[in-house]
């Protein structure tokens, strides 16, 4: 399936991207673009005005995601709460690691393409995916 | 006197007055962010993909409350009117770093226990009030000294 979001992705982006690609579509295929109205027909937009998507009733995009898929793996959840934050920093939760995910991203944007990012930051969550799968399992920090 | 942005995101919205609750926490948000209100019902903030994006978010949100809302870049029309502008946002900020500069010095006669959960609080604060500054006053400067004075006289009480 071919999914579209907007063009200079950042945390909600990024996050949503890994998890479609990893839980929800695994041949899924990206693409960028710079308004709502070059999103090709047949693909699904995301983390975008008008999709469905998207934010929604305060949730960012990521969270949006896994309501909508069902995703109810603690694991993920955990990871909403460090993107909600580092996307809207609306303190909805307590989620110190944001501010610093917000800051490598950041610069990572500032010397990657839009492509490079989904790579990286894809290996970053796969990582923050298996701490939390740990932590959540140990009820603690993981060593 | 403040560098004028040339370019500005605003915010346009009406959003019913009852019930209260969507509307306080559509404010807080834009409190949140360090907006200017030029009007009720009209924000604005220096144009970054940042702000614009939060903004079109927020916009969708009234929307969804059902509301009315729509986002515009938009160039001061003339030079006054933006240093105007940024003085507005300059002078708000200010006046935050000088609540935290306050209480970095009354923290300094307070208990070490005391002391060091303000310390952590402030520099929480200090970091919020630093991603809503968009034209720097001299207070900023201060009030890190401030709370970083803070910080050294714990380090050698410890």
């Amino acid at each position: 399936m071919r999914w579209a979001t907007r063009a200079g992705v950042h945390v909600d982006r990024t996050a949503s991207a890994w998890l479609i690609r990893r839980f929800v579509d695994p041949d899924a295929e990206f693409l960028f673009v710079g308004d709502p109205d070059e999103v090709p027909a047949d693909a699904t937009a995301f983390d975008m005005r008008g999709a469905e998507l998207s934010h929604k009733g305060g949730d960012c995009t990521f969270e949006t995601l896994l309501r909508r898929y069902e995703l109810d793996d603690p694991a993920l959840w955990a990871i909403a709460r460090i993107v909600h934050e580092a996307d809207l920093e609306d303190e909805r939760y307590d989620a110190p690691e944001a501010r610093g995910l917000d800051v490598l991203l950041r610069g990572l944007s500032m010397i990657r393409s839009d492509e490079e990012m989904l790579e990286l930051a894809g290996a970053l969550y796969d990582g923050l995916y298996e701490h939390e799968r740990r932590a959540t399992m140990l009820g603690g920090e993981p060593s | 006197m403040p560098p004028a942005a040339d370019q500005w995101v605003l915010l346009v919205y009406r959003l019913q007055r009852e019930p209260s609750t969507p509307r306080i926490a559509l404010w807080r948000k834009l409190k949140r962010l360090g907006v200017a209100q030029l009007l009720d019902g009209l924000v604005a903030l220096p144009l970054d993909s940042r702000n614009r994006e939060q903004l079109e978010w927020i916009a969708d949100e009234v929307v969804e409350l059902g509301g009315a809302a729509s986002v515009w870049i938009a160039a001061p029309g003339g030079a006054a009117q933006a240093r105007a502008l940024a003085a507005t946002l300059q002078a708000a900020v200010a006046e935050e770093y000088r609540a935290v500069i306050d209480q970095a010095h009354t923290a300094a006669a307070m208990p070490g226990g005391r002391q060091r959960r303000t310390l952590a609080r402030l520099r929480r604060q200090l970091g919020r009030i630093r991603r809503r500054d968009y034209f720097p006053p001299r207070e900023r400067e201060l009030a890190q000294r401030a709370v970083e004075a803070l910080a050294e006289r714990l380090e050698a009480a410890a």
